[in-house]
């Protein structure tokens, strides 16, 4: 067995551990840039997964879906988020409502939640439990982030994070749409996050804060 | 061929537009580009009608269904474009905020809401209808106040969020598909996956499941109770011709959406799982928003929560199904968007002349602003679904449905909701139009680019009303040909 079969290997079977740690860091993550940079991990991890089930099923689209990855999720969308981060000069913490120890215990609950969700249709899928639960566990923790981070960045990032779990699982149940399906999902998120860091500008100008939690004017 | 005009004109409008720094030139700009967009959608709408559906590659079709959602586009985008011609008049130049991006935006938000019906592929339709989010956020958030700017925001979190819930749902129905044996190529295209139906019933869970993604994401955007709390606050904030926008083709737009996989779910799975989570949300979005239309303070805001009670009429529509039902909901569709029309340019005159939409600081308005106030009544009489107004047609055609289905709860909660809306509304409006005048108006009289288009929506309306004209019930048929 040559080395990259050995390495595609080893990728399938783990990457679903990696994936869990990652959201257990993130939702104990104090500063912005961590977070940042734990998203870039987390995309950098899928990329892989999605190398290696290209190499697997001998699929060529699925090496470009993963250029697209690395370039976008792993390298340009994290350094936008940093420069975001020092051009409106705000102050790094994430502001989370709740404590690290619940965060964990959410975190927790939301991945156990995730197994017995598939565990139903995992069987009838035929694709490999961990991966899916992934998906669901991604999916649950982004919109988790969001409505536990007041900051409009780290709203974005749980959004972005949400993302990931459903490419995920449109990956591992159906090794991904088409291409061109796909290229259209990564342009709108792209633009939408140019227009959510547009927002982020305009809130900090005409509210001199970031924390969308005193966002309330609208109401009723 | 003929499918790309209105794609290319609305794209090639957009940036064209950006080109003229002048305001009037702007404008005139713009009407020019939204007459041959219009002009090029009729032409489309009559080429189904004379030949049938129309296909161009893979990924854009028309039949019946889109091109009936296509007359709406171009019947409120035609009135919006004239309205915001006057509208705009006190709108300076600012980075963003001038003229001209207005045109520009508003011609790529119906680049993408075109795109939405023809779309033939549902991967294509689903980046379409996030594209209608990123390109109508900017225009909610267009006054930059700190209201427009919070609404901007919540508007972009909670549409795109929703959104992803549908992208996972189309997800699974392509799974579904692909299970079923079909290509993986073609498993997203509409035409094929109608075909291929029956086959992937024999796993009806993963159709289902698919379809209470899709609901709960495209859902979010038709403003269904409990993922409605965008909805007022954008229609309130943005500019009043976006308000129309939203109200009258946005949501329309994402409803067809739902039709689509309606019809699938419905072959696959049997229409009892689909058409019940349809009347669920439908009588949810009623009640709730009917509630709460009775509290509100805002003149906006109120009419935001009449176009919440109305998709949850066209959901219930939907739900019923069968002849009556489907013709309900469709018609409902189309009159629903010019009463709202009507009623959005009012409430836009309102704000021009007082400054505010506080409908407590408001009174005598029958007396300082008479036409103002007519349209109000028109409209406002029309929204409560009164004869002889087009509302009450395609509100008893859904009556009559949930009566012949025997679905007496929902008839019965339909009626009791309608009557609270007409409580809502009344006791509203005669606040704003008797009594003494709180305030006087800039000026109480129309200018032509307002008077125009409020006269054409009274006049559809009460045409409507009346009789549905032939050509317009032969167009409705056959988009319920293709949902069958």
């Amino acid at each position: 067995m040559g080395l990259v079969e050995i390495a595609t290997g080893k990728v399938l079977s783990s990457f679903s551990v990696f994936l869990f740690l990652t959201i257990l860091l993130l939702v104990v993550a104090r500063r912005i840039s961590t977070s940042v940079l734990l998203f870039s991990v987390q995309s950098a991890i899928i990329a892989a997964e999605v190398f290696a089930t290209g190499f697997r099923e001998r699929l060529a689209e699925a090496y470009v879906v993963g250029a697209l990855i690395l370039v976008i999720k792993v390298v340009a969308i994290p350094r936008a988020f940093f420069s975001l981060v020092h051009h409106l000069k705000t102050s790094h913490d994430v502001n989370a409502s709740t404590t690290p120890t619940q965060s964990v215990f959410i975190a927790a609950t939301m991945i156990y939640l995730a197994y017995a969700a598939v565990h139903s249709y995992g069987q009838s899928v035929h694709v490999p439990e961990d991966a899916l639960a992934a998906a669901v566990a991604l999916i649950l923790t982004g919109a988790f982030l969001m409505v536990s981070r007041n900051k409009a960045l780290m709203q974005m990032l749980g959004l972005l994070v949400l993302e990931n779990g459903i490419f995920l699982a449109a990956l591992t149940t159906t090794f991904g749409m088409p291409l061109v399906i796909e290229i259209g999902v990564f342009f709108d998120i792209l633009i939408g996050l140019l227009l959510m860091g547009i927002f982020t500008f305009r809130i900090r100008d005409t509210f001199d804060h970031l924390d969308v939690s005193k966002l309330r004017r609208l109401r009723g | 061929m003929i499918l790309l005009m209105p794609l290319l004109i609305a794209l090639l409008g957009a940036f064209g537009v950006l080109g003229f720094r002048n305001p009037r030139v702007a404008t005139r700009a713009a009407l020019l580009i939204g007459g041959l967009e219009i002009t090029s959608l009729v032409v489309i709408v009559w080429q189904v009608h004379e030949r049938g559906a129309l296909q161009v590659g893979r990924y854009l079709r028309v039949d019946g269904l889109s091109s009936f959602f296509l007359i709406n586009i171009a019947f409120i985008s035609g009135l919006v474009l004239v309205y915001a011609s006057g509208y705009l008049r006190h709108i300076g130049e600012r980075r963003f905020s001038s003229p001209r991006w207005f045109y520009a935006l508003v011609f790529l938000f119906l680049f993408t809401m075109i795109s939405v019906c023809l779309s033939a592929n549902l991967g294509l339709l689903w980046i379409m209808m996030e594209g209608t989010t990123l390109a109508s956020a900017l225009l909610v958030g267009f006054y930059n106040t700190e209201g427009a700017v919070e609404a901007g925001w919540k508007y972009l979190m909670v549409c795109t969020v929703g959104i992803a819930f549908a992208l996972f749902g189309t997800i699974v129905l392509y799974l579904a598909a692909v299970k079923a044996g079909m290509n993986p190529v073609a498993a997203l295209d509409w035409v094929s996956l109608m075909d291929a139906a029956p086959r992937m019933g024999f796993d009806p869970h993963l159709v289902k499941l698919a379809f209470v993604f899709v609901i709960v994401g495209y859902g979010t955007k038709i403003g269904f109770v409990p993922m409605h709390s965008w909805l007022p606050d954008a229609h309130a904030e943005a500019p009043t011709p976006i308000s129309a926008l939203l109200s009258a083709v946005l949501l329309n737009c994402a409803m067809y959406a739902v039709m689509r996989y309606d019809a699938i779910v419905s072959r696959a799975a049997g229409p009892v799982f689909p058409h019940t989570l349809l009347l669920i949300f439908g009588v949810m979005s009623m009640v709730v928003a009917g509630l709460l239309i009775l509290v509100q303070r805002n003149l906006k805001r109120l009419m935001a929560y009449s176009s919440v009670e109305h998709m949850g009429i066209i959901a219930i529509g939907l739900g019923l199904g069968g002849p009556l039902g489907l013709f309900g909901a469709l018609l409902h569709t189309f009159n629903h968007s010019v009463a709202k029309s009507l009623l959005f340019f009012s409430a836009g005159n309102v704000r021009h002349n007082f400054g505010t939409l506080r409908m407590d600081k408001i009174s005598g308005m029958a007396r300082t602003m008479p036409q103002t106030s007519a349209a109000l009544v028109v409209g406002g009489l029309a929204i409560v679904g009164l004869p002889p107004f087009s509302l009450f047609t395609s509100e008893f055609a859904i009556l009559s449905g949930a009566f012949t289905q025997a679905h007496y709860f929902v008839a019965t909660v339909f009626l009791i909701t309608l009557s609270v809306v007409f409580g809502g509304f009344a006791y509203h409006f005669l606040r704003l139009l008797t009594g003494e005048p709180s305030r006087t108006p800039v000026s109480s009289k129309l200018i032509p680019s307002e008077y125009s288009v409020m006269g054409i929506a009274a006049l559809c309306l009460i045409i409507f009303g009346t009789r549905i004209p032939h050509l317009f019930s032969v167009l409705v048929q056959e988009a319920m040909a293709v949902l069958r």
